[in-house]
């Protein structure tokens, strides 16, 4: 059931295709039955989730590694996968609408299903990895979708923006929740089952007693952190409004960004209960919270107004985590509720004002209410219930979020902190919205405004937001008890146990009451002076998160081409100096500091002559290659030294290995004539001196870092030698007597595999380097060998290594 | 390459010799020194001895072969004979035996059947090494040869 609904949508992605035709805004509301379909599929199981039960749903993979498909639905991934599948039918109807102009159309809608889907799969994940793969996932839609306008440097931009932060938490996740796993083996769950959800919260208590646990949660945090826009990682929130307003609409409201939200009300059963947890998460979230809203305030955009104050609402949300118990976990659940019903019509209105009146911008609308009445109903009720003006569901999810932080079970300042970001950030909201009301619908029209021919949408466009914004006002006046039945599992899932909880509008003079109205009466009275606080001055130019990491891409880029520049020299010897010093301090120094115990000289009694003379041969034909003055000596030189390691298989019964290197052997020296036959016959000396001193010393140290790494592993006892089980059952498993060729073809045939596949590699690229190289014209060779994206032209200048051997 | 009447009469006598070696090597392979690898590395020693003696061009058309498809193919041949255990539901590359050994040949199974394409990579990919590098016009630039024209002294293929 579970797997087929996450199938079906990503399956049906191409569907979205269909919008390249006519008529656009009816096949928009037509693919919108996709996520219906899965809206009433999921409704299906509501019962059963109500009940406190969970539907599950597994495909392994390879389940000794705890790999597999994994989906579970519990109340926490029914709330999340409603939200995310309702407020899809809106946004792929409403955006055949709003695009209805745009040929990309279907390349738009098929990535939105995909998000969709993506996003669904995640939230309904019951196995971290599966989580962690969809997670990735709608970081990679999101960047399409929020670069969709590819042909705007601001787009690209906030894609990358959004890509690089989210992707880059993503890695840090990753290594967080295998952590998270590895922690749970540790507790004793088995591997099978150690990155289920269920098994990592139900080891909770021996996790947090872990060692493993800080940097698991740090890291875990980090994903979430950049995921959810918390601060410092904000500022790609804001970039990201480049998207077309149903995409934003869609990830601000609903997807993406809940994403980091829903990570930690997931595991904040196990993880949480910590002072690490809870005051990490209070800070975090509620400076975000406090930031955005006040930040919110100081907007022209709408649409990043509406960025600002979801960045803030991310904070409150992880700030109700952060502060835990009862009152934490319910207030959660409906603030996800109401933040996605509210913010999905505001974007989608601003979208229509967008749409309507040709701009965005605050300073240049104005008087709207005359033409668009309809309109600016839908857009009151949401910024209503955005400003948590009675009898808004906004209201009571404001109050429970009040409530939370007076019964939090934290210590007290911890408490007062997030109650005062609460107030800030519920006074700002006000302001916010009033601006945002204000400048759009009331006063004097702008002469910009006058000058579009600006009326109410059409239907199928507004009935969009229209059906959120309506929720907003009814589910609180006339269906509380249901909401409260439907959020309950949910917020029993953040708790950790099972919960029931009644919502209400009024219930008496209660303290959270009280403040909740202060607040509202502080706001009106600061929203009369919008216009000087927005005139305020603000924080320095420089100081802005993404300005800051656009310069630290920047630095990274133009280290990289450097270090390029002076690593990637096109010189042979460079390259080969580069391995043997990097061997040497990679394996070297490790070897000196702890190997040189290992390195043991069996005192050998019965040389024989013909081992000594063979022996004395090979530092012979080394020192007649060192000193050679003609190539052919060298080759020859060469040869012998060859020859000899052969001998010593032959002699020490390898016949396989000495056959072999024979054969390369005789191979190898006819490339080298064949190479050498075109240089001149003589060696010259090129490098000073003292070059070749220090090339003969680091060779002498490489040589003698071999020996000894050979004599260590020659007697080493660390392992129990493999011969013995290789000749036991060579002619038994292998079918045949010689030893060597059984266990290339048949023990280890996957490293042949492995072997030969790189061997064909090798001759691909030498192909093409051989042979594709004079068909292109060097000026245009040049220029395509910026390999890093950003790095100076003249950095290709070096990085044209292929010339430099043939040459000579 | 080089115009060396004995080096040319002794690869010209050799091709064929180092051939049936080669496959001789490949097959006795599983039971006695030899196999896949020395068998390709002995094949593409008779092909190298003859771009030697005669050249690369004449080396193409003595064995007109594509060495690079040959590469491929045997590294698809290789994977290929993997496959079989899968059916039985056994892991990739478990190991399946024709009972009765084959006068002359000895056992045959998959892993023999992987040393063939071991043997076909390595034929193909030593070959064509030394070929592309004895094309190379930058290292040993030829004057366009006429099409049809043999070197002097080459036998007929």
């Amino acid at each position: 059931m579970l797997i087929a609904l996450v199938l079906l949508a990503l399956a049906s992605a191409p569907l979205g295709l269909l919008a390249r035709r006519e008529p656009r805004p009816l096949i928009g509301w037509l693919l919108a039955l996709i996520p219906l379909a899965l809206f009433a599929g999921l409704c299906s199981q509501l019962p059963t989730v109500l009940a406190g039960g969970r539907v599950d749903a597994a495909l392994p993979w390879v389940p000794a590694m705890g790999l597999e498909l994994r989906f579970a639905l519990d109340g926490l991934s029914m709330l999340f996968a409603l939200i995310i599948t309702g407020i899809g039918v809106l946004i792929l109807g409403y955006a055949g609408f709003y695009m209805d102009k745009d040929p990309g159309l279907g390349r738009f809608l098929a990535t939105l299903i995909l998000f969709m889907g993506a996003m669904l799969g995640l939230v309904l994940a019951g196995n971290v990895l599966t989580m962690f793969v969809f997670w990735e996932l709608t970081s990679v839609t999101s960047y399409l979708l929020i670069g969709y306008k590819h042909d705007y440097p601001e787009a690209r931009r906030g894609a990358q923006q959004s890509l690089l932060i989210t992707g880059g938490g993503g890695l840090a996740l990753l290594v967080g929740l295998l952590i998270l796993g590895q922690a749970a083996q540790q507790a004793g769950v088995p591997a099978t089952e150690a990155y289920r959800f269920d098994a990592i919260i139900g080891a909770g208590e021996a996790i947090r007693q872990s060692p493993l646990y800080a940097p698991a949660v740090w890291l875990v945090f980090l994903g979430c952190f950049t995921k959810s826009a918390q601060l410092p990682f904000h500022f790609w929130l804001p970039g990201a409004m480049q998207a077309p307003t149903p995409a934003s609409a869609f990830l601000h409201s609903a997807t993406m960004v809940k994403a980091g939200v829903y990570l930690l009300a997931r595991l904040a059963p196990g993880l949480g209960g910590t002072a690490l947890w809870h005051t990490t998460l209070i800070l975090v979230g509620g400076a975000t919270f406090v930031f955005g809203a006040i930040v919110a305030c100081r907007q022209f955009d709408i649409k990043a107004l509406l960025a600002y104050t979801t960045l803030s609402m991310l904070g409150g949300l992880v700030l109700l985590i952060g502060l835990g118990g009862d009152y934490g976990a319910e207030a959660l659940a409906v603030n996800i509720l109401a933040h996605a019903l509210y913010k999905s019509a505001l974007f989608m209105v601003a979208g229509i004002i967008d749409h309507e009146a040709g701009t965005r911008d605050l300073k240049r609308l104005g008087g709207m209410r005359a033409y668009m009445p309809i309109t600016m109903v839908v857009a009151a009720l949401a910024l209503l219930s955005q400003m948590a003006i009675p009898v808004e569901l906004g209201f009571v999810a404001k109050e429970w979020m009040l409530e939370a932080a007076l019964e939090s079970p934290q210590p007290a300042p911890l408490r007062f902190l997030g109650l005062a970001a609460i107030l800030t950030a519920a006074v700002a909201y006000i302001v916010a919205g009033w601006r945002l009301f204000r400048n759009v619908f009331l006063g004097q029209p702008h002469p910009d405004v006058l000058q579009h021919h600006v009326e109410e949408p059409k239907f199928g466009m507004l009935v969009a937001p229209a059906l959120p914004a309506l929720l907003s006002l009814v589910l609180p006046v006339g269906f509380l008890p249901l909401v409260s039945q439907f959020l309950s599992p949910a917020a029993g899932a953040v708790l950790g146990e099972p919960l029931r909880f009644e919502l209400y509008l009024y219930h008496g003079v209660t303290p959270a009451l009280l403040l909740s109205l202060s607040a509202i009466v502080v706001g009106g009275l600061l929203a009369t002076r919008e216009r000087q606080i927005a005139a305020l001055p603000g924080a320095p130019a420089w100081f802005n998160g993404g300005l800051l990491f656009d310069r630290l891409i920047d630095g990274m880029l133009a280290f990289a081409t450097s270090l390029t520049r002076r690593t990637q020299v096109g010189r042979m010897r460079a390259y080969m100096l580069y391995s043997v010093l990097a061997f040497l301090g990679l394996v070297g120094l490790p070897f000196l500091l702890f190997g040189l115990g290992a390195v043991r000289v069996g005192a050998d009694s019965d040389l024989h002559f013909y081992e000594i003379i063979a022996t004395g041969l090979i530092p012979v034909g080394i020192l007649a290659t060192i000193t050679a003055r003609s190539r052919l000596g060298a080759i020859i030189a060469v040869g012998v030294v060859g020859a000899m390691v052969s001998l010593f298989f032959v002699l020490f019964s390898a016949p396989d290995l000495a056959l072999t290197q024979l054969l390369i052997e005789v191979l190898s020296t006819v490339f080298l004539l064949l190479v050498f036959s075109v240089l001149p016959a003589r060696f010259e000396s090129l490098s000073p001196s003292w070059v070749r001193w220090r090339d003969a010393g680091i060779a002498i140290v490489f040589g003698a870092l071999m020996t000894g790494l050979v004599l260590a592993t020659a007697t080493s006892e660390l392992f129990p030698p493999l011969a013995p089980y290789f000749l036991a059952n060579s002619l038994a498993e292998g079918k045949g007597a010689n030893v060597v060729n059984v266990i290339l073809v048949d023990f280890r045939g996957f490293d042949t595999m492995g072997e030969i596949t790189v061997l064909f590699i090798a001759v691909l690229g030498i192909f093409g380097l051989l042979r594709f190289r004079r068909q292109v014209p060097i000026a245009v060779r040049r220029s395509q060998h910026a390999v890093i994206p950003g790095a100076p032209v003249g950095g290709a200048e070096a990085a044209t290594p292929e010339e430099e051997p043939v040459k000579g | 390459m080089y115009d060396s009447v004995i080096l040319r009469t002794v690869a010209r006598l050799m091709l064929p010799i180092l051939l049936l070696l080669s496959v001789f090597m490949l097959l006795r392979g599983h039971n006695l020194p030899g196999g896949g690898f020395i068998g390709g590395l002995v094949a593409s020693c008779g092909v190298i001895l003859q771009m030697v003696a005669f050249g690369p061009s004449f080396a193409r058309r003595v064995m007109p072969v594509n060495y690079l498809a040959l590469a491929a193919f045997g590294v698809c041949f290789a994977a290929f004979w993997g496959l079989p255990a899968l059916f039985s539901g056994l892991p990739y590359m478990t190991a399946f035996w024709i009972e009765p050994s084959i006068p002359g040949v000895g056992k045959i199974g998959t892993p023999v059947l992987f040393d063939v394409g071991v043997y076909f990579t390595v034929v193909g990919v030593t070959t064509q090494l030394a070929l592309l590098l004895a094309e190379e016009p930058v290292l040993f630039p030829m004057p366009p040869e006429p099409p049809g024209a043999e070197p002097e002294g080459a036998p007929q293929a």
